[in-house]
């Protein structure tokens, strides 16, 4: 094996497994595993049902937020 | 059970949910919920008008950026997560609330609501109308930031970890090459890779110890960070140093080693200083924060804040005085226990003075307000005790005194080895090779990992028993405890009055026994009651409670009496009995049909678990408000040689005072408080009253002297692992140092026999769990 191919195997293996340490970091900055609880439960609540839900709850966040911004100006 | 279109529903309660379930379009919780048992709706105590006070809002709820409103709150009767999910749903869909969310793990909601759109207590409402309810809690500044500190550290720990990981693989390639030989090339790609490995270790992860060291300079202190720093620092600028002059052997891998093992510590410390808060939030008993006050002949409800002296304010039956008063008009039984520790209620009546803190029992009194909330007896008491806890001794003082001592003494050593041997051989790589592998292999890993894990396995032990520990190094502080104070009531007995004798005149039936006695809130007739184990049959006719002396009604023309023995003679029955203690008699038509003698009964194994107390080198000794006669029969019944009756609550707090030498305070009620603050160590019964929780060290959830018989003996556990830990580490050192200053060791074994008595410490801690199993 060659220098090259050492290089470019060792780069290749540390960009990877950053982009996972990266990834979860970015998970624990927003929030997603503070509750462990809604985490395993998650598997149960992901029909169509919910996901109407979650995209209804969103809406309606952004709504009242345009709302209330309108309001100030 | 009511059938309704098919189904059928156990109370009126349960059919409403139903309903508004099916109309809203959310029948599918039934199937949700799986198996789980619903408990059936019960009606809230909660006066819903408030949730709109002014008061409240000021202490509970903030504002957002929007102008909307956030509240935090704690949802009882969650049993399952469809419930969270039937929560939130029926949230979502009211119009005005802008986010719900609920916690599955501790049920606590997030709810941010336009103020304009919706009103606080229509959002309580809404969550009580489909069978939960509601209270509102502060989430503490305090409880945040710790969060916060924990979820910094975990993100450092995770780099250091993935790095390490990542360190260690190519180490192993370089370990082989070592002795099979590798190119110079090669080695110097894998050293390259290490040291961007290593960068962000010492950087990122390993800023905490520079900041420590940082700040430990400015105050002219040597510390541990500073060693830490120090060593990993130079160790990393000399592997730099050899990575391109391609003299010598690079040690990136110990970098990264060292910062990773001292930072895992470093979290499990600050994980393990985590307080007890989340659970304490449910356990709180709710001091109210509101009260009636009559003005204008109209009953008003005003937070506690805002009434002021020369108001009327009202105290129904159950409800606790937030300030104290004069009894201008209705007489009652009014329960002081919260204060002086007196089981018996008080007779109270016009022109008497009611204390805050004290509890209403059975009528409704008017009384003028004397002093506001500010100056109340229960305010006052509430921030003397907030003082008194921040004067405690800090023990852990010692153990940071120590570690500053062996920081410098291994940095001098370091400098004198390099000095030593610069002079002596000449060459300045071998003497600064051998300088570092003294800072390496005295990195006080295992010394700073030494207590942190003890106590992290003592904790979880101890949760698992239903012992809280609020801060880890109370463990420490209940192991050298040498005297226990121990509070007579609800600590070594129930608090509550129990039947133990019953003794039948004349046969009656137990259901109207039970129905008399059924909406009493008197403690006598709560004991009887609970003993009857019956359910009221029969409804009663002219039913009355005459405040502080008996109950009565009449049931099928026959009239029913029940009380003590001198209101018995008051009405006319003979007896002729003497009664040493409290008892309840039972009469029909002039003739006594049963008679009940009542007592405080003793908790179950008591005495055991005080011989196993003793058994650890710990004196029990009991405090009690109660006379004399009463306390010499507790003790001899307990074995407990040494006792102190008729003692004040600032008589118990002096009595803590005048022992030495670690002294554990036991107790539950808010009489206990100002003692519980002045001991070493405070330990409160989870059932005991919110303020006394808050002064407490140690919460025991299972209210037994079992499990406190358990929190001092993982404590002494603990702690003795603690000083085994210590004393592995401290002859790991003396060991090793010696042969390092010599020049034995070079850096790479040095990083590796550290890692050894790391985890040696770790394996020995986890012994602590067999012990406990």
């Amino acid at each position: 094996m060659d220098a090259t191919t050492i290089t470019l195997m060792i780069t290749v293996s540390l960009f990877l497994g950053s982009l996972g340490v990266v990834a979860f970091i970015w998970g624990l900055k927003t929030g997603q595993f503070d509750d462990q609880e809604k985490m395993m439960q998650g598997v149960l609540f992901d029909g169509e049902e919910e996901l109407n839900d979650a995209a209804k709850k969103e809406r309606k966040k952004k709504e009242s937020h345009d709302e209330a911004k309108k309001k100030d100006t | 059970m009511i059938e309704d279109g098919g189904k059928h529903f156990c109370c009126k309660g349960c059919q409403g949910v139903y309903h508004l379930l099916t109309e809203g379009g959310l029948e599918s919780f039934y199937a949700k919920k799986g198996d789980t048992k619903l408990t059936p709706v019960a009606g809230s105590q909660q006066d819903l008008a408030r949730f709109d006070l002014e008061g409240f809002a000021k202490k509970y709820v903030t504002q957002t950026e929007n102008g909307f409103n956030e509240i935090s709150l704690i949802i009882e009767h969650i049993h399952c997560a469809a419930c969270v999910w039937l929560n939130e749903k029926i949230l979502h869909q009211t119009e005005g609330i802008i986010e719900a969310n609920i916690n599955y793990t501790d049920y606590k909601a997030k709810i941010i609501w336009d103020p304009q759109k919706i009103k606080l207590s229509q959002i309580i409402e809404k969550i009580q109308a489909i069978g939960y309810d509601a209270y509102a809690y502060d989430p503490k500044v305090a409880e945040e930031k710790a969060q916060k500190t924990r979820r910094d550290y975990y993100i450092k720990m995770i780099v250091a970890i993935f790095a390490t990981m990542n360190v260690m693989w190519l180490a192993i390639a370089k370990y082989f090459g070592f002795f099979s030989g590798m190119d110079k090339d090669i080695k110097f790609i894998i050293s390259t890779a290490e040291l961007v490995l290593a960068t962000p270790t010492l950087f990122f992860s390993g800023w905490v110890f520079f900041r420590g060291a940082y700040f430990g300079l400015k105050n002219k202190i040597v510390n541990m960070d500073l060693l830490v720093a120090s060593g990993a620092l130079l160790i990393y600028l000399y592997s730099i140093y050899v990575l391109f002059s391609g003299i010598g052997e690079t040690y990136f891998d110990s970098v990264t080693m060292i910062i990773t093992f001292i930072l895992v510590g470093k979290f499990l410390e600050v994980l393990s200083k985590k307080s007890a808060g989340d659970s304490l939030d449910s356990l709180r008993a709710h001091i109210p924060d509101e009260i009636t006050v009559i003005k204008g002949g109209k009953e008003q409800l005003l937070s506690a804040t805002e009434v002021q002296k020369g108001d009327l304010a009202l105290l129904k039956a159950g409800d606790m005085a937030i300030v104290d008063g004069v009894i201008t008009e209705g007489e009652a039984s009014v329960d002081e226990s919260n204060l002086t520790g007196e089981s018996k209620p008080l007779f109270k009546q016009t022109g008497d003075r009611i204390i805050s803190g004290s509890t209403c029992l059975d009528s409704t009194l008017t009384y003028r307000v004397s002093k506001d909330f500010k100056n109340s007896t229960l305010n006052s008491l509430t921030t003397l005790l907030e003082e008194a806890q921040n004067k405690k001794p800090r023990i852990e003082e010692y153990t940071n005194t120590l570690s500053r001592y062996f920081s410098a003494t291994i940095l001098t050593l370091a400098l004198l080895t390099f000095a030593g041997w610069y002079l002596y051989s000449g060459v300045f790589e071998q003497s600064f090779v051998t300088a570092v592998a003294v800072i390496i292999i005295a990195c006080p890993c295992a010394l700073a990992l030494a207590t942190p894990v003890a106590t992290l396995v003592g904790l979880g032990v101890s949760f698992k028993r239903g012992i809280l520990f609020k801060e880890a190094r109370h463990i420490e502080t209940i192991a050298k405890a040498k005297t226990l104070l121990l509070d007579k009531t609800g600590t070594l007995t129930y608090g509550k009055p129990k039947v133990v004798k019953e003794q039948i005149l004349k046969e009656f039936d137990r259901g109207i026994l039970a129905a008399l006695l059924a909406d009493s809130k008197h403690p006598i007739s709560k004991g009887v009651f609970e003993y009857l184990n019956a359910a009221p049959t029969q409804r009663l006719d002219n039913f009355k409670a005459l405040e502080a002396k008996g109950l009565q009604a009449s049931f099928e023309g026959k009239e029913l009496i029940g009380g003590s023995k001198r209101f018995l003679q008051e009405m006319g029955y003979t007896i002729n009995r003497e009664f040493s203690s409290s008892h309840f008699i039972f009469g029909i038509d002039g003739e006594v049909a049963a008679v009940y003698e009542l007592k405080d009964k003793l908790k179950e194994g008591v005495k055991q678990d005080l011989e196993k107390i003793k058994g650890y080198g710990v004196t029990p000794i009991m405090v009690t408000g109660d006379n004399a006669a009463v306390a010499a029969r507790i003790a001899k019944a307990v074995g407990i040689e040494k006792y102190y009756s008729e003692q004040t609550p600032t008589q118990k707090a002096d009595l803590v005072q005048s022992f030495h030498g670690g002294v554990i305070m036991a107790g539950d009620g808010i009489n206990d408080s100002l003692a519980l603050s002045r001991a070493d160590i405070a330990c409160v019964m989870g059932s005991g009253a919110d303020v006394s929780i808050k002064v407490s060290d140690v919460v025991l959830l299972h209210d037994s002297i079992k499990n406190l018989q358990e929190a001092i003996g993982i404590g002494k556990t603990t702690y003795g692992f603690i000083k085994q830990n210590l004393w592995l580490s401290l002859l790991y050192n003396a060991v090793t140092i010696p042969l390092a200053v010599a020049g034995f060791v070079i850096p790479l074994v040095a990083a590796l026999s550290m890692s050894l008595s790391s985890l040696l410490v770790v394996g020995n801690s986890m012994r602590i769990k067999l012990k406990w199993r």
